[in-house]
């Protein structure tokens, strides 16, 4: 799959990104990481834990990274539970956002894997 | 080539970090730091070298925020511009990142034309900003070093002319800054800044140019001059101050400062000086210490007319008015210095010259508030240096910045007491608290706190735990000022050296002074201290003193050898210890003499000396052991050791005499009665004693 594809399946915006990034070959580099970065794992630990200002921390890391990498879909998930848990607090509407979120991340992930020459 | 400016981008995402260097490694030295910790470590390192910081916001440990605020109190953040970078477009974010003095803002999604720009436009900017400082700052350095050598040569063809030492100017400066830093300790009605005497102390060395125009024949006369001699002699101060009337910069400070000495420095306090016959403080402070230098110079150095007095003669002539009448206040300052002035003077050869000018410009400099790039340069390289060696020293070194409020230990430090490089926040910090307990830290803080310029070193004595084991430290510190003359805390630096061996030995030591060296008790003289220390602040608790010894011991010498009575005592020593609790002293007070001492509650002193009695009553290897015992009673019978010890000794005496193998507490009756044992001497006692 090349690039341009998997953004498509991802839900994000292949245009934008190659306009602010300048290449495709730096966009490779830097979403190649994605599944490494560490930040999701942190997040579902937090949340297990109910430490929700780390908790967070994470989805605001997450959230940074979707924009720096115009993951729309991954973004607008990660937005809304930094929204959700910004004073630091769950609610009722946290277990479903962050579902919501694994989502979108294990296909961001999935899509990222299946790009030729990964 | 041309200069890589350095970039320092901090963000707790790896992702985020990389691909800002990716879009400005090609351009600029990228530096990184992961969370806030890191990025103030950095700054405090390397401030001097970082044109622009990219700041994340959102951090753990410390934010960007918090980072802003150190900058703030720190001030690099009027060197070093910030740009800050958040997905939060928030604008009380925004706001509050500009009101800490972000330069510029940077939002996500970010593209790499706008990353690149700005940071060129902001690093540029400041760029301008700082080369234009450096530009006036270096002019000023050239035209101060101008000056400098200009003064120099036009005191050095006077020197020359007149046939003096060559040190002349040379000890006038250094006579002229010990009285003038000795006169702003005194009084500050002169109001002299660090520059102004600077200044003053470099206008000194022109104090005779005036005397270029004096004839050879009389500048140089070995006898007395004439009258009419003394008369042209004289002019050099009014020639000296017009050929400075007429100087081409006649506005300068340093000018207008040299020209009032040169003209005043002969006038005298009491009005009878020349040329204009000034009074008291008519004459300028700068002439008034010129003038004071000036007589002292002279006095202790030779001339072709005369040969040089001691110092001791000429503090007595000048203090004496045979020189003329100088201000009170400055014959103070004269007699304060008077003992380092010798020493003072036998230092400033021409060597010294070149560190003196290093320092007196760079104390001008900065205390204007301006440091080149060059001092800053420099100031780096001795961090460095510092660093350096540091790192390679096998010690505990600590380094504590008061703005950023971190702890900063050496690398080897760290790993010795196992806590991290890095302490921000360190009074509330668990994991110092761990090693370095809270008071000892207060302590150390106020320590800190009250040391003063005169005696700046801290020494004491810490117990740390590393690794969960106590080991005693000795803390060797001291706190770092700004501005010497109303001193600013900026920190403190120091180290902790192992002291445990040391201490543990000396802890020994004390132990043995207080023992006795037989039985292992105290001896009576640590007992005395414990004892009364114990009643004076006794807060009305009861306490017995029992003063006893063994009946017939003699005989167990006598029969059995000293050995064998040594062990008797020990076996009576190892009884008391366990008759008696923890809290209680016991006491060998001379030969066969003992000595307990301990709390008790009213209703049941008699049962505790009956159990005590009888407890140490018995046999050693068939020797019978009895024994006759006193007991004084405090507050009843004494409140003071000494009454104590007295009559308790009585009423031992009443327990010998009523047939020994007995107790007696102290009472009137018993009052009177011949003490046999004095309290102190127990030698004797002990032979006064004997049967």
């Amino acid at each position: 799959m090349d690039l341009k594809t998997c953004y498509a399946v991802m839900g994000a915006d292949y245009e934008d990104v190659i306009r602010r990034l300048s290449t495709e070959d730096r966009v490779v580099r830097f979403l190649t990481r994605l599944p490494d970065d560490g930040s999701f794992a942190a997040l579902q630990a937090a949340l297990d834990r109910q430490d929700y200002q780390e908790a967070f921390r994470y989805a605001h890391t997450i959230k940074g990274i979707c924009l720096n990498l115009g993951l729309t879909a991954l973004l607008q998930s990660s937005s809304a539970l930094a929204d959700n848990l910004r004073a630091g607090q769950a609610d009722s509407s946290t277990p479903a956002l962050f579902q919501a979120l694994r989502r979108d991340y294990e296909d961001a992930v999935t899509a990222i894997r299946s790009l030729s020459g990964f | 080539m041309e200069k890589k400016y350095t970039i320092l981008i901090v963000d707790d995402t790896e992702i985020n970090r990389s691909l800002l260097a990716d879009m400005l490694s090609a351009q600029y030295r990228i530096l990184e730091a992961s969370n806030g910790v890191e990025a103030i470590a950095m700054l405090e390192q390397h401030h001097t070298e970082i044109s622009l910081v990219l700041l994340d916001i959102v951090m753990p440990v410390i934010d960007g925020f918090e980072v802003l605020s150190v900058m703030n109190r720190n001030q690099w953040i009027e060197s070093v511009p910030v740009i800050t970078i958040s997905a939060e477009t928030s604008s009380s974010y925004i706001d509050r990142a500009y009101d800490l003095g972000a330069t510029d803002y940077i939002s996500r999604p970010f593209d790499e034309k706008t990353v690149q720009r700005r940071v060129k436009n902001t690093i540029m900017l400041y760029a301008k900003q700082k080369m234009l400082e450096d530009m006036v700052t270096e002019q000023i350095l050239e035209k101060e070093k101008s000056n400098y050598l200009m003064v120099e040569i036009l005191s050095n063809i006077v020197e020359f002319r007149n046939g003096e030492s060559g040190l002349h100017v040379l000890h006038i400066r250094t006579i002229t800054e010990l009285l003038l830093r000795q006169l702003v300790q005194e009084t500050d009605q002169y109001r002299l800044t660090g520059a102004q005497i600077s200044l003053i102390v470099n206008a000194s060395a022109l104090h005779d140019i005036g005397k270029i125009s004096i004839p050879e024949a009389i500048l140089n006369k070995p006898g007395r001059l004439t009258a009419e001699e003394f008369e042209v002699m004289k002019t050099h101060s009014v020639i000296g101050a017009q050929m400075l009337d007429n100087a081409p910069s006649q506005d300068e400070a340093l000018v207008q400062i040299a020209r009032d000495i040169c003209r005043w420095h002969h006038e005298r306090y009491d009005g009878r000086g020349y040329p204009d016959g000034l009074k008291g403080d008519e004459i300028p402070i700068a002439a008034q210490v010129v003038a004071l230098a000036d007589v002292y110079d002279a006095l202790t150095s030779p001339r072709v007319y005369k040969s040089a007095f001691s110092h001791e003669k000429a503090m007595e002539m000048i203090l004496n008015g045979e020189c003329g009448t100088f201000s009170p206040l400055l014959l103070r300052c004269l007699t304060a210095v008077g003992p380092r002035l010798i020493d003072a003077l036998s230092a400033s050869t021409p060597d010294r010259l070149t560190r003196l000018e290093g320092q007196q410009l760079a104390s001008q400099l900065l205390s204007g508030g301006q440091a080149s790039n060059r001092t800053l340069a420099l100031l780096e390289q001795e961090r460095t240096k510092y660093r350096f060696f540091a790192s390679m020293s096998k010690e505990i070194q600590f380094e504590y910045n008061l703005g950023s409020d971190i702890l900063t230990l050496s690398e080897w430090g760290a790993q010795q007491l196992g806590l991290s490089e890095l302490i921000p926040h360190p009074a509330a910090s668990p994991e110092l608290a761990a090693v370095f307990s809270p008071k000892d830290f207060e302590d150390l803080v106020q320590r800190i706190k009250t040391a003063t310029p005169n005696s700046p070193v801290i020494n004491v004595n810490y117990r740390l735990r590393i690794f969960g084991q106590y080991r005693w430290f000795k803390a060797v510190a001291r706190p770092l000022w700004v501005e010497e003359e109303r001193p600013t805390l900026t920190g403190c630096i120091g180290k902790f050296l192992d002291a445990h061996e040391e201490y543990e030995e000396l802890a020994t030591f004390r132990r043995l002074s207080m023992q006795d060296s037989l039985t292992k008790l105290r001896n009576h003289m640590s007992a005395r201290k414990v004892i009364e220390a114990a009643l004076a602040h006794s807060d009305n608790r009861r306490y017995a003193l029992l003063l006893f010894d063994l009946d017939h011991f003699k005989s167990a010498n006598d029969r059995f050898g000293h050995l064998f009575g040594d062990d008797v005592l020990k076996a009576v020593a190892h009884k008391v210890l366990r008759s008696i609790r923890s809290e209680d002293v016991a006491a060998r007070v001379g030969g066969d003499e003992f000595l307990i001492f301990m709390a008790y509650t009213i209703d049941q002193v008699e049962p505790l000396i009956q159990r005590i009695f009888t407890s140490l009553t018995g046999t050693y290897r068939d020797f019978p052991i009895s024994l006759s015992l006193g007991v004084a009673l405090a507050p009843e019978h004494g409140t003071d050791y000494e009454t104590l010890f007295n009559r308790a000794d009585q009423a031992l005496y009443a327990a010998k005499k009523n047939g020994r193998n007995q107790y007696r507490l102290y009472n009137s009756s018993i009052q009177g009665y011949l003490s046999v044992l004095s309290p102190i001497d127990s030698d004797s006692a002990q032979l006064a004693s004997q049967p």
